[in-house]
């Protein structure tokens, strides 16, 4: 009986296709406040393209890959999906998605578009289009420069001018300043930068003194190296003088987060999509450049949230699935009207540098696109969340003074090596 | 007498304060949803907020069709509680009084299977119901139940274990057969078991994340927890507006719970024989 209702079931969907008509399963991570706009420009897209009907797939963000997971084991994953840039090599190296080289380099001007290339592995193939572009810059809190009278950053400071800046703006509940002789750094009441995880925490300030974590072809750990000593030293000096929080002050905020847009950090390195929470806040703020290592140079950390296709989609439902992937690139109007919710750096240079990204708050957005000069990725691979798990179980020891930095250093080595050979080594 | 007196209010302080604790995360989370971002996120924080937001509430409605999820949660709630109810105490009943081979074997079976987690069984049960096109529905979600789960059948046989076997002869001898047996007398000296399990499975099912996320795609057929999860997205900074949300989902399990107290408090007073 079931299995005659299961037959029949299976009957009835099957038919109803054809006559050129294509149904493109989409997958995204879901918000409130994007899902109308991404409602929105579905609408356009289906009006261009009358034979191409889109039916969504989303998730709360958390939720979105779990199940991700469990449809790629169940083989029904969606045809497209927009995948966090952290995440699309886990996909790729795993042989999920579907190689774009060839339709990048026939489609798309690399010229015209802000980190096309942060897809792109170390055997030169692309896996994904960007949707949008997290970029790091230094957030600074004017009203708190202000009260403890010092000057703004300016964009040839060094980590060690900003700890500098630091020291004048870290407060004691007392209203002492970790300037003066009798600040108590038992009870702060105020941080001058907070610092945390990998994208808005270690891996600028590493990558800035010459360091890092993972070599050029991403699979051999680099930690143990004279320049992220040097790097870890500048951390720990500033945490256990509580110029900037520990990773176990962080517990008794909500969220690591919150510091900022709650004015209990002066500054933070933080990602394009924290404007969002400090204009929320009403903070009166401004973003300058991260600041210089030792020798000149900078880094910015990157994320490219993109649009990558199923490998198994193919024929009529890839094409669809690439003329979305154009319509969301290639479009000023698609763009601009993403780019209105202020979650991501639009991909597109012309409409980055267009008026309407460039104006409103904070009021000096141009340096998220400076930042592109020296930007990187955070040495994404396929087994990016497992080493960097471990990497911070290492690194927080030392950073709550637990171990000398040395040890953790070497600890964390030989971890993340072991997570890479697990993989790599297969 | 005196003495009893002082240790009498003595007492009383002690439940008053306690209840106090107990009151004020709840308090908190109340005072926190009718902030604004920057209350809600301000150091130290505020106790109080002023002004009071009431306008969170009504937000909360235009970030998400509020009325579609919660509507699906009680769908979904109200079919998993029935189908627990009769599942389980069928199940329950052939376990505590028919005599059939192997009986003891597989209710251990039964019992073993409570120890795989969860997330074991997700794959496989999302291959089941993608080959029964059931994904994307909210099927999936009460259906489960109706398939009666351990935990329940546990709870229940215990308490049919409890009734005498007199019961069972006099009504044999009555003329009933085991369903009726089952039906007529079992079932209504149980009420105060079956309030538990009502409870129980409402709880777990208004409150589930993990099956509605994996099974659901559509907005529409979103439950009220994957609903209000998916209103924050990536990158938030309007968790108030969540708070909000939350504790008005919170509405029915308190109704629930003032429903279900009377049997409650009867399963106290009624056990054995009147």
């Amino acid at each position: 009986m079931t299995l005659l209702a299961a037959l029949l079931i299976s009957g009835c969907s099957s038919q109803g296709k054809g006559s050129g008509e294509v149904e493109l399963k989409l997958g995204f991570y879901s918000s409130a406040q994007s899902d109308e706009k991404m409602q929105e420009l579905i609408t356009k897209f289906q009006e261009k393209h009358p034979n191409i009907k889109i039916k969504t797939e989303s998730s709360p963000y958390n939720q979105f890959f779990q199940k991700l997971d469990t449809q790629i084991a169940a083989e029904s994953a969606p045809d497209i999906w927009l995948s966090d840039g952290v995440l699309v090599p886990k996909y790729a190296e795993r042989g999920v998605l579907k190689d774009l080289t060839e339709w990048i380099q026939r489609d798309l001007k690399s010229e015209e578009y802000y980190g096309l290339d942060f897809n792109k592995d170390a055997s030169g193939k692309y896996w994904g289009v960007p949707q949008g572009i997290q970029i790091a810059v230094l957030y600074y809190n004017k009203d708190m420069f202000d009260e403890a009278q010092v000057d703004y950053p300016i964009e040839d400071w060094t980590w060690d001018d900003l700890k500098a800046a630091a020291e004048k703006l870290t407060k004691d509940s007392n209203g002492k300043y970790a300037v003066d002789s009798s600040f108590d750094k038992n009870k702060i009441s105020q941080y001058g930068l907070t610092f945390f995880s990998i994208t808005e925490g270690w891996m600028t300030v590493l990558k800035s003194y010459g360091g890092g974590v993972l070599n050029d072809t991403l699979d051999q750990s680099i930690i143990h190296s004279p320049e992220n000593k040097a790097a870890l030293d500048w951390i720990v000096d500033g945490m256990q003088r509580e110029l900037f929080p520990t990773p176990s002050d962080l517990k008794s905020f909500q969220s690591n987060m919150a510091l900022f847009p709650s004015k209990a950090a002066a500054m933070r390195i933080g990602i394009y999509a924290r404007t969002i929470d400090a204009n929320n806040a009403g903070l009166n703020y401004d973003v300058s450049l991260l600041p210089m290592g030792p020798d000149g140079i900078r880094f910015s950390p990157v994320i490219a949230n993109s649009w990558v296709i199923n490998k198994k989609a193919d024929g009529a439902v890839a094409d669809a699935a690439w003329e979305w992937v154009k319509f969301w690139a290639t479009e000023d109007e698609v763009q601009k009207e993403w780019a209105s919710l202020g979650e991501a750096v639009p991909v597109k240079k012309s409409v980055a540098n267009s008026e309407q990204f460039l104006n409103g708050s904070p009021a000096n957005k141009q340096a998220f696109l400076d930042s592109f000069e020296f930007a990187g990725t955070l040495d994404v691979n396929a087994v990016w969340s497992e080493w960097v798990g471990k990497f911070n179980d290492n690194i927080n020891r030392a950073f709550e003074g637990e171990i000398p930095v040395d040890q953790a250093m070497i600890q964390a080595d030989q971890e993340v090596q072991k997570v890479l050979d697990e993989f790599y080594k297969k | 007498m005196k003495l009893n007196r002082v240790r009498k209010s003595a007492g009383y302080a002690v439940i008053i304060v306690s209840s106090l604790v107990m009151i004020l995360p709840f308090l908190t989370t109340l005072f926190n949803s009718l902030k604004t971002y920057a209350q809600y996120t301000a150091v130290p924080p505020k106790w109080f907020p002023s002004p009071i937001q009431w306008s969170n509430y009504s937000e909360v409605w235009k970030l998400g069709p509020f009325g579609q999820y919660t509507l699906n949660s009680v769908i979904v709630t109200v079919l998993s509680v029935g189908g627990a109810l009769i599942s389980c105490s069928m199940v329950a009943y052939a376990f505590a009084r028919l005599r059939f081979p192997f009986k003891n074997t597989l209710f251990m079976i039964v019992l073993g299977t409570m120890m795989i987690p969860p997330v074991v069984l997700i794959i496989p049960q999302f291959v089941i119901f993608k080959s029964l096109h059931m994904l994307d529905t909210l099927t999936p979600l009460w259906i489960i139940e109706w398939l009666a789960q351990p935990f329940g059948i546990f709870l229940m046989r215990q308490a049919f274990l409890m009734i005498p076997k007199d019961y069972e002869e006099s009504a044999k001898l009555d003329g009933c057969n085991p369903f009726q047996i089952y039906w007529k007398i079992f079932l209504p000296m149980c009420k105060p078991t079956f309030a538990t399990l009502a409870v129980f499975t409402f709880m777990t099912k208004w409150n589930e994340i993990l099956s509605p996320a994996i099974f659901l795609t559509s907005k529409e057929n979103f439950t009220l927890p994957i609903g209000i999860l998916s209103m924050a997205g990536q990158w938030s900074g309007n968790e108030q507006y969540m708070v909000a949300a939350a504790l008005m989902s919170l509405i029915p399990i308190l109704l629930v719970f003032l429903f279900a107290e009377k049997y409650f408090v009867q399963g106290t007073n009624s056990s054995g024989i009147k």
